[in-house]
């Protein structure tokens, strides 16, 4: 397994490669000139060059040592992304947003996954009555309500009519008071489609032979419920689940801004819409980086909880 | 990956011991993942804790706020927080009405020569830069005049591409020369600040001169603007461009925590003088208790917090549940507020609320970037826009009829104000008459129009809403748009760069003098000047600078008019409407008294912390 994680981690390199290649391409090459961007339709030539300057645009693009791309290279690998339009330096930016975004996103992903797996073996077991029905037609409809009226609804009542929760963040509160409630309707809106998955993929686990023979020997439902079942259902649950990990990263928008959130989900839709390359481009590395580290966890929680998978 | 089929008994057991140390790892790997979260979730986020007898003022900001350097910023968003960090030399008096400007930084007001050109004004004594970095031994060191002149030099400073340098151009003797070398330095750092200019003197460390190359009579008002107000040099070369984030005035508060994305917080400034509570104002004040902590040393509030909310509701949540002070009504909770006859509901009387009205000297548009090649030279096009949009409807949908239509550009409590200007018919709504100028735009343009860009100056659902309603009333006369929603700092480099096709946009006025609104219009403010628009007219630009040098007069105001006809005819904007504000205020929210022109007034606010406690106890019983 060490040969294939080595093999593994030194195939990241030439993806990290491409990655950095394509988003300096994008940015720099098919987006057009940053610095005329910066500067705006009347500025002056001098403007202009004082903008590449401060941005090292003025150096060659490729086949340098201290080339446009070598700089990029160089810069994404330490970490350095220098700085955003607003000229705070990017990776501050990034070392802010990520605890709230973290804060917000992490006990969300955990809590839909360990309440919908837990309940969907539940209800996969008592498919066909009335309760199965029941948790189908409230998967639809947790599916269906927008996101938003779980937030205004959560924010109206459990937070302000009952003041169960801070209304907003609030920095005279601790990080996680300030997140119960966000995550709380996260977990509560992501619960129904995630669910309706985990139960699909019970059902086909449930209707195999071995379960009939767990059940005929006499095994606790309990046991052949989370030992046996749940472990053979483990390979599509690791690959919904582990692949969704590195997104938890961008946090998530619409939580952000209702309970002002400071993570980076506002962070990257704000540089969506103010064009800051920068900080975009940042945040596509980082992304990538993590989408290549899990993918490569996912295919060891493969061989973990499969015998039958070993890595070469 | 291979696939292997397990077969023999031990090595089944083999594998079930594997599997319990697997699953053993996997649990402490899953602890370990959520205890981290936890961690993460359970840091504290460094901001101060509320005492229970601290006063505390909490307030909303409903955008982002690109810096606090006064010498260039011009959105009220910045100048709200910078006003009670920075001060100027002079202050509009919080009381009086009429509006009456008194010494702030400066000891009196200027002597003034016969000549009208020349400013003698004697600086206070005893004034400190906040406590900073910047300076040797932390400590703010005293103000003196040679500030002023380096602040107005650094605005005059072309490399620094202050957006306030219009309001000084052609007006201080030598400015406008320094500002032409500064044009052959590398870099703003490069400047030479002790580099004379004539018009700039300070004879001792107390006493500034301002020489005037022609009359200026709003001068005193400028000098009460924020732009104005100095900036230590220490601070400027210790943070460089940095600056922004870390501003060091002379005001009573000074910053102590800036989350861009979330919130503001302001300590009050150990170093700060000291300034008293005004002891008279207007009739009736003492009556409203405007005048209960008359003498009184001021500031009153230990701290200040902006929070940072887009969104509508959250923020009216909070000031329900006491947790913001005062707030303006989102309109759709308008009818929640008020009752057909215009006085607060039961609900809200029971909560202890208090309405203040008042007409804000506002005006709010729909710009054009006159430099755009389609809409620049096309004018059936500009006034088919305007038009198109429906201002009432617009009114009744986005501010519940609270608004008046803007007809003009002036607002109709300034003395310019042309009461004959709706009878002009320049805000009309006229589908058809639009339609039938679209035409002739058509040809103008030599075939189809373009799709329209506007730009939005927030993302919230707000800006949405008033987006789609732009779109559907130029859709409806055949014109194709597009909308961009971006955050207020990324909106106004956009508008400043000139790279804005169209724009939503609005401004107050600083003084009672309509002066501001027609500044934006002139030929040699364009932007990142006040002149967003990029218009100009030769005829126009004569009569600014006609009006300019002249003092406030009934010919003042009928030439004010005429400027505004000429705007009107040229069609650089669609006024859309002026803002009468309504704003609600908590009982324990004390000397809330609405001003037009003032923003450093947090220094005045008071908090009866006995009243909000009790307002804790008072929402138990209403819930």
């Amino acid at each position: 397994m060490t040969t294939y994680i080595i093999s593994r981690l030194l195939y990241t390199i030439p993806i990290v490669f491409g990655v950095l290649l394509l988003t300096f391409v994008l940015f720099n090459l098919v987006g057009g000139d940053i610095s005329v961007e910066i500067a705006g339709k009347d500025a002056t030539q001098e403007t202009i060059d004082e903008i590449r300057e401060e941005y090292g645009l003025n150096k060659p693009l490729f086949f340098s040592l201290d080339s446009q791309f070598a700089n990029h290279f160089k810069n994404a690998l330490t970490f350095d992304f220098g700085r955003a339009r607003d000229r705070e330096l990017v990776i501050n930016k990034i070392k802010r947003g990520i605890g709230p975004s973290l804060a917000l996103t992490v006990p969300i992903f955990f809590g839909v996954v360990i309440i919908s797996v837990s309940l969907s073996l539940v209800v996969a077991f008592v498919r066909g009555t009335i309760w199965d029905i029941l948790a189908v037609v409230i998967c639809v409809a947790g599916m269906s309500i927008p996101y938003l009226s779980f937030i205004l609804f959560g924010q109206y009542f459990l937070a302000y009519k009952w003041g169960l929760f801070p209304v907003f963040f609030s920095p005279d509160l601790s990080l996680a008071r300030n997140v119960a409630l966000p995550v709380l309707i996260g977990i509560t809106a992501g619960l129904g489609r995630n669910l309706r998955f985990f139960r699909t993929v019970m059902l086909d686990e449930m209707r195999n032979d071995y379960v009939r023979t767990a059940f005929a020997k006499g095994l606790k439902t309990r046991r052949v419920l989370f030992k046996h079942v749940l472990k053979n259902a483990m390979i599509p649950i690791i690959t919904r689940v582990v692949s969704a990990i590195p997104f938890l990263f961008l946090g998530s928008l619409l939580l952000e801004r209702f309970f002002g959130i400071p993570g980076l989900g506002y962070l990257m839709v704000e540089a969506i819409g103010s064009r800051d390359y920068f900080v975009i481009s940042a945040m596509t590395y980082i992304s990538a980086l993590l989408f290549v580290v899990f993918n490569l966890i996912t295919d060891i929680c493969y061989s973990l909880v499969d015998p039958r998978i070993s890595l070469e | 990956m291979k696939f292997v089929r397990i077969i023999s008994a031990p090595a089944l057991h083999r594998l079930q011991t594997h599997y319990q140390i697997r699953m053993s790892v996997r649990l402490a790997l899953l602890v370990t993942t959520i205890g981290a979260g936890l961690i993460i979730a359970g840091c504290d986020s460094s901001a101060s804790i509320e005492e229970p007898n601290e006063m505390v003022l909490h307030h909303v900001l409903s955008a982002k706020i690109k810096g606090l350097d006064p010498g260039n910023m011009r959105d009220v968003y910045s100048i709200i927080v910078a006003s009670q960090i920075f001060e100027p030399l002079y202050q509009y008096h919080f009381l009086k009405r009429p509006y009456e400007l008194v010494p702030l930084l400066a000891e009196d007001m200027p002597q003034i020569s016969d000549d009208l050109l020349t400013y003698t004004i004697r600086i206070k004594k005893g004034v400190y830069f906040q406590d900073d970095l910047c300076f040797s031994n932390s400590k703010g060191r005293e103000l003196k005049a040679k500030d002023f002149v380096f602040s107005l030099k650094r605005i005059a400073n072309i490399k620094y591409l202050s957006q306030n340098w219009s309001i000084f151009d052609n007006k201080i003797v030598g400015l406008d020369e320094f500002r032409e070398y500064t044009k052959i330095c590398n870099s703003e750092a490069d400047v030479d600040y002790s580099r004379q200019v004539q018009g700039l003197t300070t004879p001792d460390d107390y006493t500034l001169i301002i020489r005037l190359k022609k009359s200026w009579p709003q001068l005193c008002t400028v000098l009460a603007d924020i732009a104005t107000a100095p900036v230590a040099k220490e601070a400027v070369d210790y943070y460089g461009k940095d600056i922004i984030s870390h501003p060091v005035g002379t005001g009573p508060f000074r910053l102590n925590v800036w989350r861009r994305d979330s919130y503001i917080e302001l300590v009050r400034s150990p170093s700060f003088r000291g300034e008293f509570y005004p002891s008279s104002g207007e009739p009736g004040d003492a009556e409203a208790g405007y005048l209960d902590d008359a003498g009184k040393p001021v500031p009153f509030a230990d701290r200040v917090l902006w929070t940072i909310i887009e969104e509508r509701q959250p923020a009216w949540l909070l000031f329900l549940q006491g947790k913001v002070d005062a707030t303006v009504i989102p309109k759709d909770n308008f009818d929640e507020v008020m009752d057909g006859a215009g006085e607060l509901t039961p609900a809200m009387k029971q909560h202890n609320i208090h309405l203040k009205t008042f007409n804000d000297p506002s005006t709010y548009w729909l710009g054009f970037n006159m430099l755009d090649p389609v809409l620049g030279k096309n004018k059936p096009l500009r006034s088919a826009i305007s038009y198109a949009i429906d201002r009432e409807k617009f009114i009744e949908l986005f501010f519940n009829n609270r608004h008046p239509v803007a007809y003009g550009l002036i607002p109709p409590i300034m003395p310019s104000y042309n009461p004959e200007i709706k009878e002009k018919g320049y805000a009309k709504y006229d589908p058809e008459k639009a339609q039938e100028l679209l035409k002739e735009a058509e040809k103008i343009h030599g075939g189809k129009l373009p799709t329209l860009k506007i730009a939005l100056p927030g993302t919230s659902t707000w800006y949405r809403q008033f987006g789609q309603f732009l779109k559907r009333n130029l859709n409806a006369v055949g014109l194709e748009v597009e909308t961009e929603y971006m955050d207020m700092p990324t909106y106004q480099e956009k508008v400043n760069t000139k790279s804005i096709q169209m724009f939503t946009s609005g401004s107050s006025a600083t003084s009672p003098d309509a002066q501001d609104f027609l500044a934006m219009f002139y030929s040699r403010y364009n932007a990142p000047g006040p002149n967003k628009f990029n218009y100009s007219n030769p005829e126009f630009d004569e009569l600014y600078e006609k009006a300019q040098v002249m003092l406030d007069s009934p010919e003042k105001h009928q030439l004010y008019r005429k400027m505004e006809l000429i705007v009107l005819e040229d069609c650089p904007a669609a006024f859309l409407n002026h803002r009468v504000a309504y704003v609600l205020h908590h009982d324990w929210y004390k000397n809330y008294k609405p001003h037009a022109f003032a923003y450093g007034l947090s220094k005045y606010r008071r908090i009866d912390l006995v009243k909000r406690t009790a307002y804790k106890e008072l929402l138990k019983t209403i819930k």
